[in-house]
Parts: structure tokens; C-alpha cells; sequence
């Protein structure tokens, strides 16, 4: 009923002039120009409003509702009778697709589950010492610093699961794992440190050695000393082998660390084209 | 940072700094540093030189875990100057037996 959606009033005229259309239907053949006995636009409806006359508006925000005659809200309510649909059951659903390769996999110790169970977290080495950090290369150190970071992650992730699943005990494993972490990446900061500023005293040490040229132009170090040429070939075989030796003794272990430099040794030992297996760095 | 001597003695000295301690202008941060700048009508504009960006280096075929087996020892070196692993000396003699090119 549109008349219902609009005040009451203007429900009342809406009545009074279709009962009138009913009722004189062959007057309005005679009387062409009036269809509706009253008018009912708004304009004309409208009273004239005087200084301080009151306002006209409807103050009761509930008028014409009545629960006996149920007539409903004045507004339109949002609620439908059509039928909802049935949510399909889990195991109807197609299996969902995801990327085995995706990075984010990388935050699971494994695929399986979600975090790992107490025994296996427990399951870890001591950390690395500064010392066999020392050996390693400045590439290997900036990996074994991202490997370090994706570990974390991983601990994180399995602590936050293990948060929100109340999963049970397990943290104070995770803990401890992630203690050791944090003291193989304390001993990469170390290791690198120590480094830079040992490089630093080296460069204020070398302005000062005639045998190294800093400016840039030519060669940056050279030997005042030489070997004679039988000399020179049977320490170079010598000194191949050993190299080879280490070599060979750091790939086994991994950790192993090579033996400290000498002192000072004599540069003409090691040939000009000797390519190191895996520079040990100071 | 340091609070003021003022603020070290008595009341304040097991409490930490907190703006509400110091006159204003004081910036307490997070320790992270500016990633741009503030206008003057408010906004912030960032400054992507200024962003963090962090490289992550190949890790393919890269076999180093984060811990070492334990049933290697603790390695640690013999040094036989008195700097130990500082040395300069020992760093520019090392520099020189790796053919001194870098």
C-alpha cells in the first residue's frame, strides 16, 4: 500500500479522492479539468508559516504503529523471505590450491604442521664460536646471517601459533633454541666488527709501508724480497699441497677452523697465480 | 641517551625517561630513525632514500645452519701477539700473502 509508506494525512486524502472518483464517475465525464476533489501536492498543502508560528514536523516518531493492528514499522525493514542458501559441507569443497614453492613456506619448519613439537625443537647444536667465524668469508657470513633470520622467523611463527592454538608447552624450548641463534648472530656482528677495525689500523699501518702503494695508481703492494726461481718452484709445490690439505679438511668438518696464520710470512712463498680454495680471512 | 644529572639523583634514578621528565622538544623515538620528513601542514612525506631495504643474499646450496654440532668443541684461536685476532700487522701480512690485489 504506497499510501501507508507516506504520513497519514496524506493517506486519509489519498482515500477521500479515490472514493469520490468511485462514487461520481459519470460527473467527472461532465467535469474534465478537477480529477482529485482536493488538491494534494505538498506546495498547496503547506501552511503559511507567520514569525514564530511553530514548525510543522512530526514529533512522534512512531505514529500510526500499532501492534494490535500490525501495521509494522514506518520504515522498511532489511529482512527478506527468501530462502538462504545452504553452505556446502568441508569435504564436498575441491581441495584448495596453493604454491609448494612459495616463499612463505619458508616460515614452517616443516609442511605438516604448524609448529614444531617440543623433542624436535629441542633438537639443535651450540652456537658458533667468534673464532670459527673468523675463517669465513664476508659472503658467507652475510648468508649465515639470513639463514639465522629465516630461523627466528621460523620460532616465531611456531610461538605464535602455539599462542593462539594453545597448543600447550613447548616455549621454553623455542626459547632456548632461539637464545642460541641470537648468540651465533652476536658472534657474526663479532666477527665482522673485529674485522672492519683491524682493516682500519691495517690501512694506518700501510701508509707507512714502502712495499704498498694507497695512492691508486699501479699495483697496490709490491714485494721488495725474491725467492730464486729453483727455490721459488719447490716451495710453491710445497705450499700447493698444503692448501690442498686445508681444503680438503674444511670441507669435512664445516667448522673446523684453520690454523692461525702465521706472523709473518714471507710473500714470495705463495706464487703469484695461486688461486685460494676459500680465502680464510684474518 | 643520558637524563640530566638532575634527573639521575634521587626520585628519578630507577625510573625511565619518559617525555612528561623534560621540558619540551624532547624526542624519545623508537631507535628506528626517519624514513622522510614532516610538513608544515601536518602530512609527512616519505623519503624513499631514507626507507630501509634489506638484501637477501642467494641462499642456494648454502649448507651453514645456525648451529654447530655439539660434538665439536668450542674452537678458539692461538694468537701470538698480544692484539690477537686485531693485529694489524698480522691483517697487512695476510693481505700481502694473498698477493695484496684487493
Amino acid at each position: 500500500m504506497a499510501s501507508a509508506a507516506i504520513r497519514p494525512s496524506l493517506g486519509a486524502f489519498g482515500r477521500i479522492s479515490s472514493a469520490a472518483a468511485a462514487t461520481t464517475a459519470p460527473r467527472s465525464l461532465v467535469s474534465t479539468t478537477q480529477t482529485a476533489s482536493l488538491s494534494t501536492t505538498t506546495s498547496l498543502l503547506k501552511r503559511h508559516k507567520y514569525p514564530g508560528a511553530r514548525d510543522n514536523k512530526d514529533y512522534s516518531k512512531h505514529r500510526g504503529e500499532s501492534a494490535i493492528r500490525r501495521t509494522g514499522t514506518r520504515w522498511r525493514l532489511s529482512m527478506s523471505d527468501e530462502p538462504l542458501p545452504k553452505p556446502v559441507p568441508r569435504e564436498q569443497l575441491p581441495p584448495i590450491e596453493t604454491d609448494p614453492d612459495h616463499g612463505l613456506w619458508e616460515f614452517f619448519a616443516n609442511r605438516k604442521t604448524v609448529a614444531n613439537a617440543p623433542e624436535e625443537d629441542a633438537k639443535y647444536g651450540r652456537s658458533w664460536s667468534v673464532e670459527e667465524l673468523r675463517h669465513k668469508s664476508w659472503d658467507d657470513l652475510h648468508r649465515l646471517w639470513w639463514v639465522c633470520v629465516k630461523e627466528r622467523n621460523r620460532i616465531a611463527t611456531a610461538n605464535w601459533e602455539r599462542n593462539k592454538s594453545k597448543l600447550g608447552f613447548g616455549e621454553a624450548e623455542a626459547l632456548a633454541r632461539d637464545r642460541e641463534v641470537r648468540a651465533t648472530m652476536r658472534a657474526i656482528k663479532h666477527a665482522l666488527t673485529e674485522r672492519f677495525y683491524t682493516w682500519e689500523d691495517a690501512v694506518k699501518l700501510a701508509e707507512n709501508d714502502p712495499e704498498v702503494n694507497l695512492t691508486g695508481d699501479g699495483p697496490a703492494f709490491t714485494p721488495r724480497d725474491y725467492l730464486e726461481e729453483g727455490e721459488a718452484t719447490a716451495a710453491e709445490g710445497e705450499q700447493q699441497q698444503q692448501v690442498a690439505e686445508a681444503a680438503e679438511a674444511a670441507e669435512e668438518t664445516a667448522v673446523k677452523a684453520q690454523p692461525a696464520p702465521p706472523v709473518t710470512p714471507d710473500p714470495a712463498m705463495i706464487p703469484a697465480s695461486q688461486p685460494q680454495a676459500e680465502a680464510p680471512r684474518l | 641517551m643520558q637524563p640530566t644529572r638532575v634527573l639521575q639523583a634521587l626520585r628519578y634514578r630507577r625510573l625511565r625517561l619518559t617525555t612528561k621528565d623534560v621540558n619540551k622538544g624532547f624526542y624519545k623515538g623508537t631507535r628506528t630513525g626517519s624514513m622522510g620528513r614532516h610538513t608544515k601542514h601536518g602530512g609527512y612525506i616519505i623519503d624513499w632514500n631514507k626507507v630501509r631495504t634489506y638484501v637477501c643474499p642467494s641462499l642456494e646450496g648454502f649448507k651453514l645452519t645456525p648451529f654447530v654440532t655439539r660434538n665439536m668443541p668450542r674452537t678458539f684461536g692461538r694468537y701470538e701477539t698480544k692484539l690477537g685476532p686485531k693485529d694489524p700487522e698480522m691483517y697487512l701480512a695476510r693481505w700481502k700473502a694473498e698477493n695484496g690485489l684487493d
